[in-house]
């Protein structure tokens, strides 16, 4: 079946009333799952899954793919208005877009995240259909050189992430690159930093480490009293929530740069949306003629990971619909799902049940163009929340906090956890140490370190193998990226030189 | 569409596998203690064994799971422990359950302090590699690592699963010798093989069935104790020639340690009940898997005996074992 008529077919089927309500239905739940921490799109999915056998199965696999795209979109609302991410993929979306609200400019970040989040989302959906199978093959050629490389260049990133001192950056990422190693070792079943607790063999959960560093630090830091926090007005109405064409113009590259680097790494088995938000965060950042306003309140640090993390979707199915291989934890539940239904998930998986994979592609434009129709005139309602006097916010942030985490592991231990990584939050930001770089370590150094082992079992030990053209480029554009502030620095010796001289 | 044209069967199936009545009946949802998070392989045959349980109306009350994920089955374990008596508390686990304890000190609560209910089924494996790979045969294969020691690569989950436990066994049986990388999920380990980054991979037969449909993969042999019904044609090992029993992968249900003997026993009769059934048949065929039904006893005799195997195994490896 070629495209265009692949494509008919599927808006035939997905504009049947039935599967248009549960297009509906999935990027509502989505949205909602999105803006509440801690229960994520796996969750969700997995719990409805047995409701699912009564139904039928496109339109239950047009309802589950829209919780996982709508979540995106959900998940920046929580991390602009309270700094607590959402979903694991808006920790970056903190940075910039809490700040900016801080200034008074929720509404045009909330606007913005929804916006680039349809641009980039609806590009996933184009590139997904279009060339699902040669990318397929893009992804297998990824071995573990290569995802070594690609952790380097995502860990380089830090120098574009730090503050004013790059050192207490660097050490930040050291400490999440610490915790990031507990747990079971895969490589020899040898335990690392577990104290003796059971609950520590799994290692640590990202979830209550963005949570406790970002949402629990955050209110402890304003609980003080010599820091009254302040909530500055919201502007009414949805036109001043609305972005300025001016905000467009700045974004126009953090709208493409989002799109084709979430769409990439979402191709990749085992990447995922999080590294995906944080790569296009620091590209937005290195390519930027004004860097030093990110972390500030930058509308393209909102732009760039949240369209990322959205075009990641479409990259992510591509595996999963060609080749049937689940590339992250909810793609892993869809596949269970379509064999559940008596689906045979494979390469063959298109040809054999066109009606379902069109269906699902011209389902997803539909979601996309609701969820933007939705989140808009939504952002004013959201926007409310910063209305709340800071004696109802604080609690209401904490408990949000404290059942997203329970909700995932239901075990006190995980609480304990939290409240640590609240006070460690709160430490870093009282000494001035950058939190962004704790978390990059933490999401990226489990995956490169595996990948560096698995690089040297290939090869019998010998380094020569990370000498490959793509990931001798790779780390060649990390070497650049921790060059960059060196330059910066020899920039402004040099034109304090100059202005000397002819001053 | 599964579930959907099986009813009249199913009620037929239920009234001949109607028990005599045990004096204790659940009267409160059950709470059903799973070690993987939502979506993992325990949860996913956990919330589908409740669905059929509803479907095929054996029990009174609804099944609940209860997702307890970390340290390999350990924090399940030990909230199954913390129950005591509770008779409204089952688990489901699985061979993980044994393997983790075996290597971390960590574990406080083993399979050992639970009591067990009934075993379900065994997850069949088998070996594949690329449709285009020179190895037509295990033995072609084994002998190629046999001329390039070190030289091709198996991938696999961690150490202590059974894709590396079969390839130690093969090893020792043939003084061959092949690389094992390891990878976290499934996913990446098929990634791996289709990408020509590695040789061959243990994989379950159901993945694997959709792969050589489509002419990606071959599959030589199968980990299993009789052959399966999708692959009539390809050799178990000890048919391939060689002399190695695989480990058993198995799944069943345990009891909190101290339930009382009637609830323990009108479990295992549910099970034996569902096991009967159309939909469990259906269940089964569709995910290639081994049916396997043993009463409490058995499956505790049949844990004792993986322990085993693996615990050896592990020690030839130079994997320090703790237990």
């Amino acid at each position: 079946m070629d495209i265009v008529s692949g494509l008919a077919h599927g808006f035939q089927v997905a504009l049947s009333a039935q599967n248009l309500l549960m297009c509906v239905i999935g990027v509502v739940l989505g949205t909602v799952i999105g803006v509440l921490p801690g229960l994520g799109p796996p969750a969700t999915i997995a719990m409805l899954l047995p409701l699912t056998f009564k139904l039928d199965p496109t339109g239950s696999m047009i309802m589950l793919a829209g919780i996982y795209y709508g979540a995106k979109y959900g998940g920046s609302t929580t991390s602009i208005l309270l700094n607590v991410p959402g979903e694991s993929s808006s920790v970056v979306t903190c940075i910039d877009g809490y700040k900016m609200a801080m200034k008074g400019r929720a509404g045009p970040a909330l606007g913005m995240a929804a916006i680039a989040s349809f641009i980039a989302g609806t590009f996933g959906v184009v590139a997904l259909m279009l060339v699902a199978p040669p990318l397929a093959n893009f992804a297998l050629a990824f071995s573990a050189p290569e995802y070594f490389a690609l952790m380097v260049l995502g860990l380089a990133m830090v120098v574009l992430l730090s503050g004013d001192s790059l050192v207490k950056a660097l050490l930040a990422m050291l400490v999440g690159l610490w915790i990031a190693s507990m747990g079971t070792d895969l490589f020899t079943a040898t335990s690392r930093f577990t104290f003796d607790r059971v609950e520590l063999l799994g290692g640590i959960d990202f979830v209550i480490v963005a949570i406790g560093v970002f949402a629990v630090g955050e209110v402890l830091g304003n609980m003080e009293p010599a820091k009254p926090a302040e909530m500055l007005p919201v502007p009414k109405g949805l036109r001043n929530l609305m972005p300025t064409w001016d905000d467009m113009k700045r974004c126009r590259f953090a709208f493409l740069n989002g799109s084709v680097i979430g769409f990439l790494i979402g191709v990749l088995p085992g990447a995922g949306s999080t590294i995906a938000s944080f790569i296009s965060y620091g590209i937005e950042k290195a390519v930027s003629k004004h860097p030093e306003e990110f972390g500030e309140g930058a509308i393209e640090g909102v732009a760039a990971p949240e369209g990322s993390n959205n075009a990641e979707t479409g990259g992510a199915l591509v595996p999963l619909l060609t080749l049937g291989i689940p590339g992250s934890g909810t793609t892993a539940i869809l596949l269970a799902a379509l064999v559940l239904w008596g689906f045979k998930p494979g390469p063959l998986f298109i040809q054999d049940s066109p009606e379902l994979f069109w269906g699902l592609v011209a389902s997803m434009y539909i979601g996309n163009v609701l969820l933007l129709v939705l989140n808009l005139p939504l952002v004013a309602v959201f926007a409310q929340l910063l209305k709340l006097p800071a004696y109802a916010m604080y609690p209401l942030i904490l408990g949000v906090s404290i059942v997203g985490v329970y909700t995932s592991a239901s075990s006190m231990f995980q609480l304990w956890l939290l409240a640590a990584f609240g006070l460690l939050g709160y430490l870093m930001r009282k000494l001035d140490y950058p939190t962004a770089p704790l978390v990059l370590g933490l999401v990226l150094g489990d995956a490169m370190e595996k990948a560096l082992r698995q690089s040297l079992m290939m090869s019998q030990g010998s380094l020569s193998i990370l000498l490959r053209p793509i990931p001798t480029a790779l780390l060649a554009i990390a070497a650049l990226l921790l060059l960059v502030p060196l330059v910066r620095k020899f920039n402004a010796y040099r034109v304090r030189v100059v202005e000397r001289e002819v001053g | 569409m599964p579930f959907r044209h099986i009813a009249a069967a199913s009620i037929a199936a239920l009234a001949l596998a109607a028990p005599a009545a045990a004096d204790w009946k659940p009267t409160k949802p059950v709470e059903v203690i799973v070690h993987t998070g939502p979506g993992g392989g325990s949860d996913v045959l956990a919330r589908a064994v409740a669905q059929m349980m509803e479907k095929e109306k054996l029990l009174p009350v609804r099944m609940q799971v209860i997702n307890k994920p970390g340290g390999n089955g350990a924090v399940a374990a030990a909230a199954l422990y913390e129950k005591k008596d509770d008779p409204h508390t089952i688990g489901f686990i699985t061979s993980v359950w044994i393997a983790g304890p075996l290597t971390s000190s960590e574990a406080k609560i083993t399979l050992k302090d639970l009591k067990p209910i009934a075993g379900l089924l065994l997850e069949p494996a088998v070996f594949a590699v690329r449709a285009d790979s020179p190895f037509k045969s295990l033995k072609q294969f084994i002998d190629a690592a046999k001329a390039h020691p070190g030289e091709l690569k198996q991938s696999g989950g961690s150490v202590t699963s059974r894709d590396n436990i079969v390839r130690l066994q093969l090893q020792h049986a043939t003084g061959a010798k092949w690389a094992y990388v390891s990878f976290q999920g499934g996913g990446e380990r098929l990634a791996a093989l289709l990408g020509g980054h590695v040789d061959i991979m243990v994989i379950e037969p159901q993945e694997a069935g959709e792969q050589v449909r489509a002419g990606k993969l071959r599959v030589l042999a199968q980990l299993t104790e009789k052959r399966l019904p999708g692959y009539a044609d390809v050799p178990t090992l000890r048919e391939a020639g060689f002399d190695v029993t695989p480990t058993r992968q198995i799944r069943g249900v345990v009891a909190p340690p101290q339930q009382p003997d009637d609830a323990t026993k009108y479990w295992e009769g549910r099970f034996e009940a569902l096991r009967k059934t159309e939909s469990w048949k259906k269940y089964i065929h569709d995910n290639q898997l081994e049916e396997l039904f043993m009463p409490g006893a058995e499956m505790k005799k049949a844990i004792a005996d993986i322990e085993n195997q693996l615990r050896e195994q592990y020690q030839l490896a130079g994997i320090k074992t703790v237990r």
